[in-house]
């Protein structure tokens, strides 16, 4: 059994579900008859403490907390590479370490391999072992494929999503080991400029109870006016698709998709979206899905629970007068 | 100041895959039949490179289409948008699977294209096999510095690069100075304008530049190696019965205001 191990970077308002990584490594270590451990990195160890018991809740079953405090409050991806790349070369050597899905953790698992020497896997859906090679999944061609690959490193690193399933928590108390770091982080960064949002900055779909999207069916600027009527009525998010976001209806942050936001919403309200793999990529499997569509052929029926068989026109009006009356 | 745009492709998404497969014998990707275009994330990075060469008469922008010769009809394609430079660059076998292996090959396009290249765009997934691993490992192997999923990119008068991106719930605004290496997504902004029929038509005429990688690109064993290769059907979901409604209009309707007003009166209790 090979060492799996989540790196948790805490702290960063830009990862949405930092855990998600040693939820997926306990998943992974499970299926390998083993148990998984967790490295998790803050500016300060005293923030660590409600850290710890969620990744003993997720399955961590050894937890070594690092701290740096030289880290700035909000870390760039320098900053978080020069502290795990110090900690995998002091700590581990080898072994498949994990990282939560989405651009921050992606980039991280990229460019920490490549400066480790390590082979990156990219974006895994599975992780398991043949013997001494590594097999993983992953999704290609906008997840309408997905590609087996298989390596002999003895160091990877990947990127994973919170699994479906959650494996049972690793019996009894974690293990757990304290450091302080004080490896030099790179000094010469300028912080990032952060744009003023826009008063009319669009929720993001992330984290929403409900997404009401739309997609190149809505046709304009004025279908988008009317699903952020109707989501802010039922205190939920616009989603869009790439198409829809091409067009300018919908802000770049509200793309739903393979490329785009990961969404897991009780509802997702689907108007003008045909349903295609690289979209559904980014909708959770839990997700219950409502589709408004005139095509009655359209893909997004087959994944829906309800369909309304008519063009948004028709429904979305009717629908925010009946909502607003009641 | 020369920026490079790197394209990959993509099989058309409009076609099935359901043959797809390994080339017998080989770690190839079998697309015999599936036509190639610019995906959108490729389409971005050019568009992106088109205007930095608009606005600044001092940028020279080079693009490179990796891949085959079966890309040749692609490249035709993105000469007819007038880049100073475009040529596809690598053979019969490219293969990017191997993230360590394609970023010895894309490093080799992109010294091909610019001794000193100050700004290297590409598509936030580079091609059908990638999730957007292959640019933050080709800056990190050259160590240039990277912006990852940029929606739009300026020149500073100071020299630098500025770049914005969505981070989590703030808009970023980063300012680099070259070599920078930026991966594209997206926006408004940057859609791909159409070329003008005229330039279409030079370009179907005109040779196109294929560079072979020199043979230390392509040296050394795979560390990652591709097994296996097919569609799959999306995930079932919903119990794949889907209610579709039916009656008039208004009733529908009221169903769905129903089932939604019920739904929110749960939330709330
Ligand atoms: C590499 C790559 C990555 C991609 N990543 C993503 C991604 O992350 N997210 C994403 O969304 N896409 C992505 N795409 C694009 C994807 O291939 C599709 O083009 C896109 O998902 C289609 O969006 P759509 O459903 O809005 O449009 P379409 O497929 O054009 O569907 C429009 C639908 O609207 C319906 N319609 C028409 N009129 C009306 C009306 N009046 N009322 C209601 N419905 C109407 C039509 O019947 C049709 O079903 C990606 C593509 C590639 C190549
Ligand atoms: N894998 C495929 N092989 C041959 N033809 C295809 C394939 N996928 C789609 N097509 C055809 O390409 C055309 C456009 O596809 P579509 O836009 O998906 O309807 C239709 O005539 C399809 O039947």
């Amino acid at each position: 059994m090979r060492r799996v191990c989540a790196l948790v970077p805490l702290g960063d308002p830009a990862i949405a579900d930092p855990f998600a990584a040693v939820a997926a490594a306990a998943a992974v270590a499970a299926r390998g008859g083993g148990q998984a451990s967790a490295i998790l990195l803050a500016r300060e160890a005293r923030r660590g403490d409600a850290a710890l018991a969620q990744a003993a809740r997720e399955g961590a079953a050894e937890i070594l907390r690092a701290a740096h405090p030289a880290l700035p409050e909000a870390p760039q991806a320098e900053h978080l590479l020069a502290a795990f790349a110090h900690l995998l070369r002091t700590e581990a050597r080898d072994g498949l370490f994990i990282l939560p899905a989405g651009p921050v953790g992606e980039e991280l698992a990229a460019r920490l391999a490549l400066r480790l020497d390590a082979v990156p896997l990219g974006r895994c859906t599975d992780i398991a072992w043949e013997g001494r090679t590594l097999l993983a999944r992953r999704p290609a061609y906008g997840g309408r494929a997905e590609a087996r690959l298989a390596t002999e490193a003895t160091l990877c690193l990947a990127a994973m999503r919170r699994p479906a399933a959650a494996a049972a928590p690793a019996g009894g108390a974690p293990a757990v080991r304290a450091v302080t770091l004080d490896v030099a982080l790179p000094g010469d960064l300028e912080p990032p400029g952060v744009a003023e949002p826009a008063a009319d900055a669009p929720r993001r779909p992330e984290g929403a109870r409900i997404v009401v999207a739309g997609g190149r069916g809505m046709g304009g600027a004025e279908g988008f006016a009317q699903l952020r009527e109707l989501a802010a009525l039922l205190d939920g998010a616009v989603g869009a698709s790439l198409p829809a976001v091409d067009a300018g209806w919908a802000a770049v942050a509200q793309q739903v998709g393979q490329s785009g936001a990961f969404v897991a919403p009780e509802l997702y309200l689907a108007f003008g979206l045909s349903g295609t793999a690289q979209h559904l990529a980014g909708i959770g499997p839990g997700t219950r899905i409502v589709a408004v569509n005139p095509d009655p052929e359209a893909e997004i029926f087959r994944v829906a629970e309800l369909g309304l068989v008519a063009p948004w026109q028709e429904v979305l009006p009717r629908l925010i007068g009946r909502l607003r009356r009641a | 100041m020369q920026v490079v745009v790197l394209l990959a492709g993509v099989v058309d998404p409009k076609w099935r895959l359901d043959r797809l497969a390994l080339r017998p014998g080989a770690a190839l990707v079998d697309e015999t039949g599936l036509p190639r275009r610019l995906g959108p994330f490729d389409e971005a990075a050019l568009e992106t490179a088109l205007k930095l060469r608009d606005a600044d008469p001092a940028v020279r922008a080079t693009a490179v289409l990796v891949g085959g010769p079966e890309d040749d009809a692609l490249l035709r394609a993105v000469s007819a948008f007038r880049p100073h430079r475009a040529f596809r660059f690598g053979g019969a076998a490219t293969s990017l699977w191997d993230p360590r292996a394609a970023v010895r090959l894309l490093g080799a396009a992109v010294a091909a294209a610019a001794e000193r290249p100050d700004l290297v765009l590409m598509g936030r997934e580079f091609g059908d096999g990638d999730d957007g691993t292959l640019p933050p490992a080709l800056a990190e192997a050259r160590g240039w510095r990277f912006c990852g999923l940029a929606h739009a990119v300026t020149l500073a008068g100071d020299g630098t690069v500025a770049l914005r991106r969505m981070r989590g719930p703030r808009e970023e605004i980063l300012r680099l100075r070259p070599p920078v290496l930026a991966s594209v997504t997206n926006d408004r902004g940057n859609r791909l304008r159409h070329p003008l029929l005229k330039h279409v038509m030079l370009a179907r005429r005109a040779p196109v530049e294929a560079i072979a990688p020199p043979p230390e690109a392509g040296e050394g064993a795979p560390a990652l190696a591709l097994r296996g290769i097919a569609a799959v059907p999306p995930p079932p979901r919903g119990g794949g019965a889907c209610r579709l409604l039916t009656g008039p209009i208004e009733t529908q309707v009221e169903e769905l205001a129903t089932l939604l007003r019920r739904w929110r009166a749960v939330g709330e209790g």
